[in-house]
């Protein structure tokens, strides 16, 4: 049950502790949305009744950055951690990408890279393109925050946890359609994405899509009309034979094209159309451009993926021929059960993860409350989500109106959040 | 009746007050050829942003779109140079909140807030009826028209609702309305919010005009998502729950300044007042954290508390005096009188000293919590 909870790994490597990090975790200081069996699986306890044990509450400290307060880790990349905010003024959520200037010098372009995602982000305004809300840096600490627009989890995510790694027709319609809005305003701006893939694309709490991390995007010459680009350190099994056979030069436009293509094959088929045990087998397969659409592939979007996967750029399709394609226009009729989000550690509403670090830091205000909060397997059982929540007050109950409690008089004045 | 969307038809007699985040000013102005008293906004295009010019957009589309007797009706909107202005029919009163402000500094009579409530609500039924959520319900939204009727205004966060699927994220620039917003809301998971989250805002709303200030105001924003999150209900403040320090003292250990500063009053109706056991029924129906639970807006019009209204013979008016509304007829007064004594400027200044402040925003929150 929920094994993968315990986030001991990052914790117990001296390496990654740190003051940011999350406290350590000694091994009877369990999570409270731990059950007695899990503590058995790991051989802390021979046998025992649940109903005796007793878990003190793992106590959340508040940590802020600016005016954001931090909560869970969202995920992990190359570049280091993503956590989700919450905006202290606004109660807006976020996500903050967390960059440590140390681990971006060991990164091939690593700073390059950073810099040329923030200035090219901060000039990008587009519903299907991931908002940069505010960017942080901590001297001190050799820290960057880029404070992005919350989002529940990616396209890749959602086909890992989904039947046949692929997504309902209709569903892959409404994410390939919305890419094609972003990636035509992108193209409009001159700016060429050039790492389009399921993994950058991600989804809000309302299902629109955000085409996400620039740090490989480039700005092309304003005076330039053919978008020639040079480089590209997108992932291999999305490159377009062009690089793979190794041009000095290409169009960047259908670079994004190409690997839109092989995004949307993706997402229909569950599959890539080309694949090799090494980058070098990939890259020979991408070159021969020999793709095998599946069976169960029919037309229009067959001829569709004939024509986003064109192996001479200039033969490809173009954004307006997307956009006008019989299976881009067409209403794509709800047949199959929608793929979901996959749960964020066991918990399927993607809830506010900064919560239980508020009610740690607004609970610790009053001296009553601030004993150490004790619970026993039966009260873990009969919590809903097992999550490390203060109880709920009696207050829902309409039987008991709480007159003694004016809490418009009792709310006690807050100094706003301590800086971590 | 026409009135044009040209600047020169109109005279500007005096600024009501802002709106907008402070970023507009409401201008009172005057049509020269009916004589009719209107209220302008004024917003200066240049110093807008895309989001800013967006949500003015938004609240012209909507205000046109919709005709009922209880939301505010659209006169015109017209551009002068980079100045946009967009006109409203004068409402005598001005908004609820000002009303607080200026005259009921510890809340409204019952009366008139189940009069104002039944309007507002016939105004939500329309709305929601169309499939829209409002999503800013608040004192300061709610404009009183010189007869006593009321309307809702601020439409510029209303938003379309799928039936099959709720609203998850807040609303742009949505960080004054926090305090009205209902838990689900601004908890902003994958359950979402629907049309009931507006009910949440009228049972807060209801709390604003009976105790004179919003529920959680003055209140850290971070503890009043806890304390929604967790259920607590708000509810009014008058003797059967609000009780001297003394008894509280031994109920919990967190006492505040405020309630110190409150029962230091000396003559605080709070503690002798006793609002009707509906209208405590109602708010507590309103506030409830399960939305499904909570009545939608065609059940609080059956409700006892707003049903009265038909029975009641008496004048919103008459109840709302000393507060007097801003008429066609007491303009033209002051602006004879001051005319006498001269000067454009002098004018405004002393339409300002009778207080025909008149807000459609509520920004600053120091002024909710009523100065005692």
């Amino acid at each position: 049950m929920m094994m993968e909870q315990r986030e001991f790994d990052e914790d117990v490597m001296p390496s990654a502790i740190d003051d940011d990090e999350d406290v350590f975790k000694d091994l009877l200081n369990v999570p409270a949305d731990w059950s007695a069996n899990d503590c058995l699986s790991t051989g802390i306890f021979n046998s025992f009744d649940p109903n005796e044990v007793v878990y003190r509450v793992q106590k959340k400290p508040c940590k802020t950055v600016g005016k954001y307060v931090m909560g869970d880790l969202l995920g992990e990349g190359s570049y280091g951690k993503v956590k989700e905010v919450l905006d202290s003024e606004t109660l807006v959520r976020c996500a903050a990408k967390i960059l440590k200037k140390k681990k971006l010098r060991r990164i091939p372009n690593g700073e390059k890279n950073v810099l040329n995602e923030i200035q090219l982000l901060k000039t990008l305004r587009h519903l299907n393109v991931i908002e940069l809300v505010d960017v942080i840096v901590n001297e001190e600490k050799e820290k960057m925050y880029l404070l992005l627009e919350y989002c529940v989890g990616g396209l890749q995510d959602m086909l890992e946890h989904s039947p046949g790694s692929k997504f309902p027709c209709w569903q892959a319609h409404n994410y390939f359609s919305q890419l094609i809005n972003g990636l035509e305003y992108l193209h409009s701006r001159g700016i060429i994405h050039k790492d389009i893939k399921p993994g950058n694309l991600l989804l809000t709490l309302d299902e629109t899509l955000k085409i996400s991390d620039f740090g490989t995007a480039e700005a092309l010459s304003p005076f330039d009309p053919e978008g020639i680009c040079a480089s590209s350190q997108g992932s291999p099994a999305f490159q377009p034979p062009e690089i793979a056979n190794g041009a000095d030069e290409y169009s960047g436009f259908k670079i994004d094209i190409w690997s839109s293509g092989v995004t949307l094959y993706n997402l229909v088929t569950g599959e890539y159309p080309f694949e090799g045990d090494n980058v070098y087998r990939l890259f020979e397969a991408i070159g021969k451009c020999n793709i095998q659409i599946p069976g169960f592939v029919t037309e229009p979007l067959r001829s569709l993926l004939v024509g986003m996967l064109k192996k001479d750029p200039k033969k490809r399709f173009t954004l307006r021929t997307i956009q006008t394609h019989p299976w881009f226009v067409c209403r794509h009729p709800r047949t199959s059960e929608k793929v979901p989000f996959p749960p964020l550690r066991g918990d399927f509403m993607h809830n506010m993860t900064v919560l239980p670090y508020l009610f740690n830091y607004h609970s610790c205000e009053t001296p009553l409350d601030n004993e150490e909060e004790y619970i026993t397997e039966q009260l873990i059982k009969d919590r809903p989500n097992g999550s490390t929540s203060v109880p709920i007050d009696d207050v829902n109950d309409p039987s008991k109106r709480p007159w003694h409690k004016p809490i418009m008089c009792n709310v006690k004045k807050m100094a706003s959040c301590r800086l971590s | 009746m026409n009135f044009e969307p040209d600047l020169k038809q109109y005279t500007m007699c005096s600024v009501l007050g802002s709106c907008f985040s402070d970023r507009a000013v409401v201008f009172l102005g005057k049509h020269n050829k009916s004589g009719n008293l209107v209220a302008m906004k004024n917003f200066n295009l240049d110093s807008m942003s895309k989001t800013d010019c967006q949500l003015i957009q938004d609240e012209i589309y909507n205000t046109r779109q919709l005709m009922h007797p209880n939301l505010i009706p659209y006169v015109t909107s017209f551009l002068d140079k980079s100045q946009l202005y967009v006109v409203f029919p004068l409402m005598g009163y001005g908004s609820c909140r000002d009303l607080l402000r200026n005259h009921f500094v510890e809340g409204l009579p019952e009366t008139v807030i189940a009069f104002v409530l039944r309007d507002v609500l016939l105004g939500l039924e329309y709305i929601h009826n169309k499939g829209l959520v409002h999503r800013a319900i608040k004192a300061g939204h709610i404009l009183i028209r010189a007869d006593g009727h009321a309307s809702l205004s601020g439409l510029r966060s209303m938003c379309p609702i799928d039936k099959r699927s709720n609203l998850h994220s807040l609303p742009l620039q949505s960080a004054n309305n926090l305090n009205w917003s209902s838990p689900e809301m601004l908890e902003q998971n994958l359950l979402g919010y629907n049309e009931k989250s507006d009910i949440y805002s009228i049972g807060m709303t209801s709390c604003e005009l009976a105790n004179g200030f919003v529920p959680f105001a003055e209140t850290d924003t971070t503890l009043m998502l806890t304390q929604k999150v967790k259920g607590l209900i708000p509810h009014l403040l008058d003797c059967t729950t609000c009780y001297p320090y003394e008894d509280n003292a031994a109920d919990n250990g967190y006492q505040s300044e405020e309630t110190i500063g409150v029962n230091a009053a000396p003559v605080s109706s709070v503690y002798t007042r006793m609002f009707t056991e509906e209208f405590h029924n109602l708010v507590e129906l309103c506030c409830q954290r399960d939305p499904e639970s909570r009545p939608s807006a065609p059940n609080l019009l059956a409700h006892t508390f707003t049903k009265q209204v038909k029975k009641l013979n008496v004048k919103v008016t008459d109840l709302l005096r000393p507060a007097v509304p801003l008429l066609k007829t007491n303009v033209a007064e002051i602006s004879d009188d001051l005319a006498s004594i001269g000067g454009m400027s002098q004018q405004l200044s002393d339409l300002d000293l009778l207080t025909y402040a008149w807000d459609f925003d509520l920004n600053d929150i120091d002024d909710i919590v009523p100065t005692l």
